[in-house]
């Protein structure tokens, strides 16, 4: 049973090693106020804040993602789909990357978190 | 009303309290009349439960508005069917549910087993009593379902991605399965308590660990099939974090499933069969916990909740208690016998066991990584799709693999030239399989050549098994073939019915190879009368329509399609506005094509003012042999379980000391 157990730990560590060697990594997720000095491709995730203006499939949908919990914000463009329960207000993430300021999306990486309940509630803003 | 169902749930709360309680006590001090005392107390509370159920769901049929969970979940205008939909929607139904199906498969199983629970295993009924005192507590102190409000005009309705038939059915099935591992844990939990390790427990609680696991089993199934049509990116399954909480105690259970065959036979494995049966509840209820604290990001992640922190420390609990429990029993799990050869059957499950748990593992660790990496760097970061794809590989390929030739493996001990004997025609058949594809065309996708094979290699190895076995059986009754084969299945139904359920699988990994490695998409934007072409086929937009539905007004662009010159009629994809709710819901058109189980799936992103539609086309080759995997394992799920008179006899015999029991 040592062996089982040894065995398994082994090969775990052992495909693990295999997948981070050429697979790469996994993505940061942040908040707007953590994304400062942030490399490369993250996942961004906040509360929507409008104005939510432009096109999605054209030139890019702009709008606002500020942190759950405080006033850090940061604008966003975004192209792809767009998720229908996505509007001001809502919980979503997004990948991307900060160029001058702006976080860029990925297209189509945008998605809106489910909430169970529709009440303007406190939850949202506490969330 | 709201009144008698606080009621029914303080009642429920006290009996499990005093199931749990007055259980132990007569567990511990081998008072037969108190361990029956709180079995009927475990039955009672099943029945306060369905009262509260009942109220609940009687307020959803009438409206009934000055409840704050009906008025968050339903409006007067949903179709009465969604009743079921909104009552699980969202926590505290589902949490009633979870108590439910947990006292009512309970009382079940103990009354069922009786005898064995009474005289041989009587901490059954307080392990499953105390599950129910931490439901029963959140549910009357914490989350009740029953909290009144000044009712307001009309409800906030329901979730419209909800309101899908399949979602119906999918929440109930998945508490099933969850719920249902809590049996074979309360017996197996038990069984150390009373120090009976022998192989009673798993041969009383197989049918159930059968049960909750094919449950759990086609309950993601549903919910892939309702995310490939509601939630409509055009895939199935996404490894969000609330879709692996459902696969990981699958794949636990699945291990346990096949390791329990070993102890069954040859009396080995024991700690780690309970370890196991520990390990699917814990991740069961983590599943539960996942679902329902919000404490990852995932599309599911519902509002965070007060509850999610009475759910780790309950996790923590009941961790705890298992290790506890497993290390003070271990010298009398210790294993009479030992394994004799590496190339065996019980050698194939072993490995087995470790793909599953090694995979279940590692899905585990990307579930949770955003945690670790949170606590240890401050920093969340996730993994994606591809972290988990590279894992189903590397696992699932050897597990298909062991799926085709470990049946064909002997007990004990296995000579190399047999099995290279027994694995010859269905490799034969494979690889020429494989070269076909390659020759056609598939070989561009070299993962998806290598799934197909591999699925391929696993379908014939069962059906040149099934027909060895019916030529055998012919040749013994001189019989036909149809009845040599009725005759072959129905002597073994457990063993045919795992082939069926192993063919499920094969059909599962090609469907999913199929979408996953050579689907296309392409997306546009169109105005009226122009048109997009995909893959052969071609798609006209000819404009828009909008209709006016009970509860919703529904936009649909008018998509003309069209196959090689071939007219295939008009499809409508377009969005839902939900008038009560204030959503949009996207609804995508699917055009299933037969026998080649592809699909030709239409979104429509997005309808622009000046008339023109952003068009996105997915062709998702074989995708409906994925749902087609579904109706087979269950076939194969229930002929497995389906009564067996020879084998009650068969176990009859084997238990027949003066504690026997007979049962399942």
């Amino acid at each position: 049973m040592r062996l089982v157990v040894a065995l398994s730990v082994a090969m775990v560590l052992a495909v693990f090693l295999l997948y981070t060697s050429f697979a790469g990594g996994a993505t940061d997720s942040l908040r707007p106020s953590q994304l400062a000095g942030a490399q490369g491709e993250v996942q961004l995730a906040g509360v929507v804040v409008g104005p939510v203006e432009g096109d999605a499939r054209g030139a890019g949908l702009t709008f606002t993602l500020r942190d759950f919990d405080g006033p850090a914000s940061v604008p966003v463009v975004y192209t792809g789909s767009v998720p229908d329960l996505f509007a001001a207000d809502r919980h979503v993430y997004l990948q991307g990357e900060l160029r001058d300021g702006v976080f860029v999306g990925v297209k189509d990486s945008l998605v809106t978190k489910c909430p169970s309940k529709y009440a303007p509630k406190s939850d949202d803003a506490a969330g | 009303m709201p009144g008698l169902g606080r009621a029914a749930l303080v009642v429920a709360l006290g009996l499990v309290l005093y199931a749990a309680l007055a259980g132990a006590y007569g567990a511990a001090r081998g008072k037969r009349r108190v361990v029956d005392s709180a079995t009927n107390a475990l039955v009672a509370a099943f029945m306060a439960a369905a009262a509260a159920a009942a109220v609940l769901l009687g307020a959803f049929l009438t409206d009934d508005l000055s409840l704050t969970y009906v008025a968050e979940h339903s409006s007067r205008a949903l179709p009465r069917g969604y009743a079921f939909t909104a009552f699980w929607s969202g926590q505290e139904g589902s949490l009633l549910l979870w108590l439910l199906v947990l006292t009512g498969m309970g009382s079940a199983a103990v009354l069922l087993n009786r005898r064995l629970v009474r005289e041989l295993l009587p901490w059954t009924v307080p392990i499953l009593g105390g599950v129910a005192t931490f439901f029963s507590l959140i549910l009357v102190f914490v989350s009740s379902p029953f909290v009144t409000q000044p009712p307001p005009a009309d409800g906030l309705g329901l979730n419209p991605s909800l309101q899908n038939p399949y979602m119906i059915a999918h929440p109930p099935l998945l508490y099933l399965g969850y719920v249902g591992l809590t049996i074979p844990f309360a017996f197996a939990m038990a069984a150390l308590a009373s120090r009976r390790v022998d192989e009673r427990w798993i041969v009383a609680t197989r049918r159930w660990t059968l049960g909750a696991w094919a449950f759990l089993g086609i309950g993601i199934l549903v919910g892939a099939k309702w995310a490939y049509e509601e939630v409509g990116w055009g895939g199935w399954y996404a490894w969000d974090p609330v879709e692996n909480a459902a696969l990981m105690p699958w794949l636990v259970a699945t291990a346990f499933l096949h390791s329990v065959m070993v102890q069954e036979k040859k009396n080995m494995l024991r700690v780690w069969n309970v370890v196991l049966v520990a390990l699917a509840f814990g991740l069961s209820l983590f599943g539960t916990f996942l679902t329902r604290s919000g404490v990852v990001n995932s599309i599911h992640s519902f509002a965070e909740s007060s509850i999610g922190a009475w759910f780790l420390g309950f996790i923590c609990v009941v961790v705890a208690a298992s290790i506890a429990l497993i290390l003070s029993r271990l010298p009398l799990l210790r294993a009479p016998s030992k394994m004799e050869s590496l190339v065996s059957r019980e050698a194939a499950f072993l490995y087995n066991n470790l793909f599953f748990v090694a995979f279940a593992l590692t899905v585990l660790w990307g579930v949770a990584y955003p945690l670790v990496s949170e606590a240890v760097r401050g920093i969340a970061a996730t993994v994606g799709p591809p972290y988990y794809e590279f894992f189903a590989l590397v696992f699932g390929l050897p597990l298909v693999f062991l799926m085709a030739i470990g049946p064909l493996i002997a007990w004990r001990r296995a000579s190399w030239r047999a099995l290279v004997k027994a694995g010859a025609w269905p490799g034969g058949i494979a690889i020429a399989a494989g070269v076909a594809l390659a020759a056609t065309g598939s070989g561009a996708r070299p993962v998806g050549l290598v799934g197909y094979t591999f699925a391929i290699f696993a379908l014939a190895a069962i059906g040149l098994e099934l027909i060895r076995g019916t030529r055998a059986r012919r040749a013994l009754e001189r019989t036909g073939w149809i009845d040599a084969f009725a005759s072959l299945v129905s002597r073994n139904r457990r063993r045919y019915g795992g082939y069926v359920v192993h063919a499920s699988i094969a059909l599962l990994v090609i469907g999913a190879v199929g979408i996953g490695a050579f689907s296309s998409s392409r997306e546009g934007q169109l105005a009226p009368g122009q048109a997009l072409a995909v893959d052969g086929y071609v798609l006209r937009y000819l404009g828009s329509t909008e209709r006016q539905a009970a509860n919703a007004v529904e936009l649909r662009a008018r998509i003309e399609v069209s196959r090689d010159g071939q007219q295939l009629g008009v499809l409508e994809p377009g969005k839902n506005r939900y008038l009560a709710e204030q959503q949009t819901s996207n609804e995508v058109a699917i055009r299933p094509s037969w026998p080649s189980g592809e699909d030709l799936f239409l979104i429509a992103e997005q309808f622009n003012e000046d008339g023109s539609l952003y068009l996105k086309v997915l062709v998702n080759p074989l995708v409906n042999v994925i749902w087609l995997a579904g109706v087979v394992f269950v076939l194969g799920s229930m002929f497995t379980m389906w009564p067996d008179a020879r084998e009650q006899r068969r176990l009859a015999q084997r238990f027949a000391d003066p504690e026997a029991y007979a049962s399942t």
